[in-house]
């Protein structure tokens, strides 16, 4: 790999104001449940499933049909095709049989959304219970209820291996150096399980989708999603259409955290919308329904044990991971890959067995989320690090320094470390938070304790995610930028724009990004996921803009009889530090230049087009998992929170994380900063409150009244960050993403501090005050 | 089942009087439901729990949104004054705190804005913010019915979850506190799993005054919310209370008391060991924090 | 079912429109007045995205009855600029990154916009309580509570 210079920048690394924040501010930023269509406007509501696993004997629509304002009803038989990411194990409505609470078993679409709702309500759905399995460790063991009898003939990615005849949707496995001789090496052995439950993401936009179905064939869907392009195939994959029939709109997202990538709900809509040509069709989530009818995040059972020497030293790992993936794991199962391949958490170790399960249950539907499988499993990694270092008698900071991972060791997937700033990261956060001062608690009822974690993550997809970009200008010498990557709030469109402006000389303002993304429209881009646009999609925009420059400094050049190499673009304006001439662009970028002399017109509209696949990913082995470059890079972090413990309520109260990732470059610092705050305060939520309690499936607190997350008085009183760049050789500028860590270890963290302020460990997520006050009285 | 996306259909009547709300219950039974602040009633007509064909606002009635105070009389709170009215209302701020302190420790700002002390109250949840304050300020409800007013004692107005001795006929019009206790100190201390804006968990609501009534010189009332079917006052800690001295240890004694008067219940926000847990901690908190109001004031006086 | 006609001022312009008994005075403002900055996130008066001022104070409007707004004064996020003049709330939330999705952004400002006319030097703790009952999923609240406690000056 080549070493990377710092460049000069004027627009990249500063911290402008975002693209989007003025219609934000205002209410005209139009997010889709605000799009306008008139009379014609249809709605559709879903019947779904009370039971979370049962054969569906039959469907009478008979009264609902009669039902004032009802125009039609879909059942499952409307829904043959399968539809899934990776594997493609579900229906737009369940056909057969249901196999978790609230899956889609028939859709009514009316004049209203009362009428629709009504005429769901008249809809008489009679079941077959089945046996259900609502824990992951329970459903692979032998006899357990079968959830998915088809499994082996669901079309399936290359990289995924179902067993087909159990509940195990995917298996990935890490057999790396001799693991059994290592623990007998080791002079501490530790072993323990831990457990995270299913959440959700909560965007406070709940999922919305209008489809139309053209007279043409053709279909519009409007949707909030982070997944234009992918919604794309799927659905037409699952409704036997021509992807180039499927046209996908989308804009501005009130949040998505995942539960938006992919296609969850949409397709009801495209299949609601087929039975009215001409016609929009909406479907919105209630928040009920938000939270467990798109996507949960997927419980884990971890069963670790882990080895070290008395120096300190990690040699041995071996890990089970029991995914409950919910009744469909159509996304989940990567989840389960990406687990797998980053098992040690950021740090080295040489010898490494792991056996990552992807299993079903009839749980809701796992499905990405923030992190994408790195919180689940930091929660155990982290903890059990702080207890070897204690068992070892050693700092919990200087522990993590001699173990985490650096450049040019070797990764547990067999990779080479690139260039990390991970120690200056966890020495950055012990400053900060003031490791090894102990202040004392501002009550004689509280305990205070500090606590620290550390994460690494490399965005999970498949080889060939892909990215494009185009830059188009308009006469003023303004231009468009087109991406089809999504803003849900993390900044994209703002740094995309920042990196167009600085390749093309202009001013920030001299950007317009061409939104909102529309597959008809718009330059490709896999998903928004995995924390890749501002690498992935960035390195698009640099290589559109990089191409437009060229051009236009060809024309110039060409026009004027300098050499390129002569010619920057500066303010908007063309100028040759030879001639010092100098030309605006809107003089050029749309009708070229007259050749002196002659006055032949060279040129024409300028269009920069840029791509960018990692091309260089490879696969990873079957048997092993191993592969010698089997995820682009990671990017890796450190959190240090301090907390008081009321011993008299088991309450917790944050007083102060200090966090430090290595984004290679920041391209917007304060938009850095802001994923920072944000992922810290989401990660405290699932740490302290976050829980859908389900009872044989059934969710018990499917609304905010019961499923409470952090407010404006829970959030810690300050949170320190710090962005260190050690540069990314395949990122723009050297960026890497951020967006998804940044709440991979506030949980572990808090955790950790509740440790160090109680002497008390928890192996279960979440913390609540209830969980700390009856394990305190049980100690006292 | 799932909640609706939207409110069922009912017909919406805005009363006109007194008589004519009476007359609509009279002849509507059950289908009629009275509108106050909506906070709890739309929500819960939107899940289907309770269904209604006809709403009735009474929040603009005569009397319905004033607070009134007098030194003899005490004060009387119209059913529909709102939450946010009460905590900011100088007199309830002046003479009685706690009920302020309650008022605002319900849900957030908005919901403050709408939330009637009436519905708290009227919606009998054990968990009513309201209900333990206008306990131990010995609180009346003024109901209204065919046969024209009635007064009942608030500790014998809850029967039970969403039980009540309100008539299907009658509706709340005010609720009546005495004159404070001269040198009354108050406080309700509440433990949701936010720090505000949720449910209670547990809610505490503790009264203290100086009386010759009783040998120690003080009287402490406690009345606690979400711990049993109903609102219900710690009778038990209240007289071992009224028989020792005031101080760590009659408080330690009295909350443990209260914590054995609970009757919790194990649900999705909490269960019973931790609720009884809580009763006892909040309890002894605020009779602490109550005992610091009156020795100050005590002590205030003596210089 | 029957329907009412009402007139209210909503962001300084008359309206009278024939409302549906069940209608919420959310489903008035976006679906009749195609006022969509006024967002619906939980219908249940838990999230606070639809928090708008009704005769000067915060409310979520999907707890009240478009019927109920009969005569009143309602502002929404649109209403708070003025002749191309953006509230300072609105300038602090640009200019302290206070925005991320968006999508709480128009009822934390009307939340806020509410607390600073009835208090128009909050200390940070009095920020945080008014707006507890507004959810944000993206920012983690600190850059909002700088951007109210910048537009207070």
């Amino acid at each position: 790999m080549m070493g990377r210079q710092v460049e000069q920048t004027r627009v990249v690394g500063t911290s402008v104001p975002r693209v989007d924040a003025l219609e934000k501010v205002t209410g005209a930023a139009r997010f889709t449940d605000d799009l306008q269509f008139g009379p014609d406007l249809l709605f559709g509501r879903v019947v779904r499933s009370p039971h979370a696993h049962a054969r569906i004997v039959s469907i009478d629509t008979a009264a609902a049909l009669q039902m004032p304002g009802v125009r039609a009803i879909i059942t499952g038989a409307d829904t043959p095709g399968f539809i899934g990411l990776y594997l493609r194990d579900r229906h737009i409505l369940a056909t057969d049989r249901v196999r978790q609470v609230g899956d889609p078993v028939a859709g009514v679409i009316a004049s209203t959304e009362q009428a629709a709702e009504d005429g769901a309500r008249a809809i008489r759905v009679e079941y077959e219970l089945l046996p259900g399995v609502f824990d992951p460790f329970e459903a692979v063991q032998a006899g357990a209820p079968l959830i998915h009898p088809d499994l082996g003939s669901y079309d399936v990615a290359s990289f995924l291996y179902p067993r087909p005849g159990t509940n195990i949707s995917h298996h990935f496995r890490i057999r790396k150096g001799d693991v059994d001789g290592a623990f007998g090496r080791c002079d501490t052995i530790l072993e323990d399980t831990y457990r995270a439950p299913q959440i959700q993401h909560v965007p406070i936009e709940t999922h919305v989708a209008i489809a139309r179905w053209e007279q043409t064939g053709e279909v519009t869907l409007w949707s909030a999603t982070q997944s234009p392009f992918a919604q794309r195939s799927m659905i037409a994959a699952a409704m036997g259409i021509e992807p180039g029939n499927v046209r996908v709109i989308g804009n501005y997202i009130g949040g998505g955290f995942g539960c938006k990538a992919g296609v969850t709900m949409e397709g009801l809509a495209v299949a609601m919308a087929r039975r009215v040509p001409g016609r929009p069709v909406k479907v919105r989530l209630t928040r009920e329904e938000e939270f467990f009818c798109s996507f949960v995040r997927q419980a884990l059972v971890a069963k670790v044990k882990i080895g070290a020497t008395r120096e300190g030293k990690v040699l041995a790992l071996q890990v089970e991971y029991y995914w409950d993936g919910g009744a469909y794991t159509e996304y989940g199962t990567n989840i389960t890959r990406a687990a797998g391949y980053s098992s040690t958490g950021p740090y080295f170790v040489p010898s490494v067995m792991t056996d990552s399960y992807c299993v079903y249950t009839n749980n809701p539907t796992g499905g990405p989320m923030r992190g994408f499988g790195m919180p689940e499993i930091h929660w155990s990694i982290e903890q059990v690090m702080d207890r070897l270092a204690e068992k070892l008698g050693m700092d919990r900071v200087q522990f993590r320094l001699l173990n985490c991972i650096r450049e040019g060791q070797e990764t547990v997937s067999g990779m080479t470390m690139h260039a990390t700033g991970l120690s200056q990261c966890i020495k950055r956060v012990a400053k900060d938070i003031q490791w090894g001062e102990k202040e004392p608690p501002s009550a004689p009822h509280k305990l205070r304790g500090k606590g620290i974690a550390i994460m690494w993550k490399a965005p999970a997809m498949p080889r060939n995610a892909a990215s494009e970009a185009w830059v188009v200008f308009n006469e003023d010498g303004t231009f468009n930028l087109g991406v089809g990557g999504q803003e849900l709030g993390q900044g994209s469109f703002t740094v995309a724009a920042q990196m167009a402006a600085e390749v093309l000389g202009v001013p920030m303002d001299r950007v317009r990004v061409a939104r909102p993304v529309d597959t008809r429209y718009s330059p490709y881009e896999w998903q928004t996921v995995a924390s890749r646009l501002t690498w992935s999609m960035g390195n698009a925009v640099r290589a559109a803009a990089t191409d437009a420059r060229k051009q236009i400094l060809d024309l110039v050049g060409r026009c004027w009889g300098e050499t390129p190499a002569d010619l920057d673009i500066r303010n908007g304006e063309v100028i040759s530090y030879k001639s010092e001439r100098s030309v605006g662009l809107d003089k050029l970028v749309i009708c070229g230049l007259s050749m002196p002399g002659d006055r032949e017109l060279i040129g024409g509209p300028i269009m920069g087009r840029g791509r960018f696949m990692p091309t260089y990913v490879t696969d990873l082995d079957k048997e092993t998992g191993q592969g010698t470059h089997g995820m682009v890079h990671y990017t890796t972090g450190a959190e240090a929170v301090e907390l008081e413990v009321d011993t008299a309520t088991g309450q917790v109260e944050v007083l102060r994380v200090a966090a430090a990732f290595d984004v290679g470059k920041a391209i917007n610092p304060e938009l850095v900063k802001a994923q920072i705050e944000g992922g810290v305060v989401q990660g405290m939520s699932s740490g302290l409150f976050e829980a859908l309690r389900l009872k044989n499936g059934e969710p018990l607190n499917s609304s905010f009244v019961d499923y409470r997350i952090v407010t404006t008085l829970d959030a810690p009183q300050e949170i320190i960050t710090a962005v260190v760049e050690t540069a990314q050789d395949d990122g723009p500028w050297g960026a890497r993403g951020v967006g998804e860590h940044t709440m991979v270890p506030t949980a572990p963290a808090i955790a950790n501090a509740i440790y160090d302020a109680i002497g008390i460990r928890f192996n279960e997520m979440p913390l609540t005050a209830e969980k700390i006050y009856l394990a305190l009285a049980h100690k006292a | 089942m799932l909640s609706r996306p939207g409110l069922p259909s009912f017909d919406y009547v805005r009363a006109g009087s007194h008589d004519e709300v009476v007359r609509l219950l009279v002849t509507g039974g059950p289908d009629v439901r009275l509108l106050m602040g909506g906070t709890d009633l739309l929500v819960r007509m939107r899940d289907g729990v309770v269904r209604a064909r006809t709403l009735v606002d009474v929040k603009h009635l005569p009397g319905m949104r004033t607070i009134a105070y007098d030194s003899a009389a005490g004060l009387t709170v119209g059913a529909a004054v709102t939450m946010n009215q009460l905590a900011s209302n100088a007199d309830v701020r002046a003479h009685y705190a706690i009920l302020a302190e309650a008022a605002s420790a319900v849900a957030s700002y908005q919901v403050r804005n709408r939330a009637t002390l009436g519905g708290n109250l009227c919606n009998a949840s054990p968990a009513a913010d309201t209900a333990p304050a206008v306990m131990v300020l010995g609180g009346r409800l003024v109901l209204c019915g065919p046969e024209g007013e009635r007064e009942v004692p608030i500790d014998e107005f809850f029967l039970g979850p969403g039980k009540s001795a309100r008539q299907a006929n009658e509706f709340l019009t005010a609720v009546r506190l005495p004159p404070p206790r001269q040198g009354a100190r108050g406080t309700y201390l509440k433990l949701g799993r936010n720090r505000e804006g949720d449910l209670a968990v547990v809610g505490v609501g503790v009264l203290g005054s100086p009386s010759s009534e009783v040998p120690p010189g003080y009287a402490f009332s406690i009345a606690l919310a979400s711990v049993a079917p109903v609102p219900l006052r710690a009778t038990a800690a209240e007289r071992l209370l009224a028989g020792q001295k005031p101080g760590g240890a009659a408080f330690a004694a009295a909350a443990q008391l209260a914590a054995q008067e609970a009757r919790p219940i194990d649900d999705v926000r909490s269960g019973v060991a931790y609720r009884r847990a809580m009763v006892e901690s909040l309890t002894r908190r605020g009779l602490e924090t109550v005992w610091r109001g009156l020795s100050a004031a005590s002590s205030g006086r003596g210089r | 079912m029957a329907t009412h006609s009402i007139t209210l001022t909503v962001n300084g312009a008359k309206e009278q429109v024939d409302v549906a008994s069940n209608w919420t005075l959310l489903q008035l403002l976006r679906d009749r007045l195609a006022l969509t900055g006024t967002k619906n996130g939980c219908s249940a008066g838990e999230c606070g995205a639809c928090t708008v001022l009704l005769n000067g104070e915060p409310v979520n409007s999907c707890l009240v009855l478009a019927v109920e707004a009969d005569g009143a004064n309602v502002v929404t996020v649109e209403g708070l600029a003025h002749d191309g003049q953006l509230d300072p709330l609105q300038q602090a939330f640009i200019d302290e990154g206070a925005v991320q999705c968006g999508f709480c952004t128009p009822g934390m400002l009307l939340s806020a916009r509410a607390l600073l006319t009835r208090n128009p030097h909050p200390s940070e703790r009095e920020i945080r309580q008014a707006l507890v009952g507004n959810l944000c999923r993206c920012t983690g609240y600190a850059r909002i509570v700088r951007a109210v406690q910048k537009a207070a000056g």
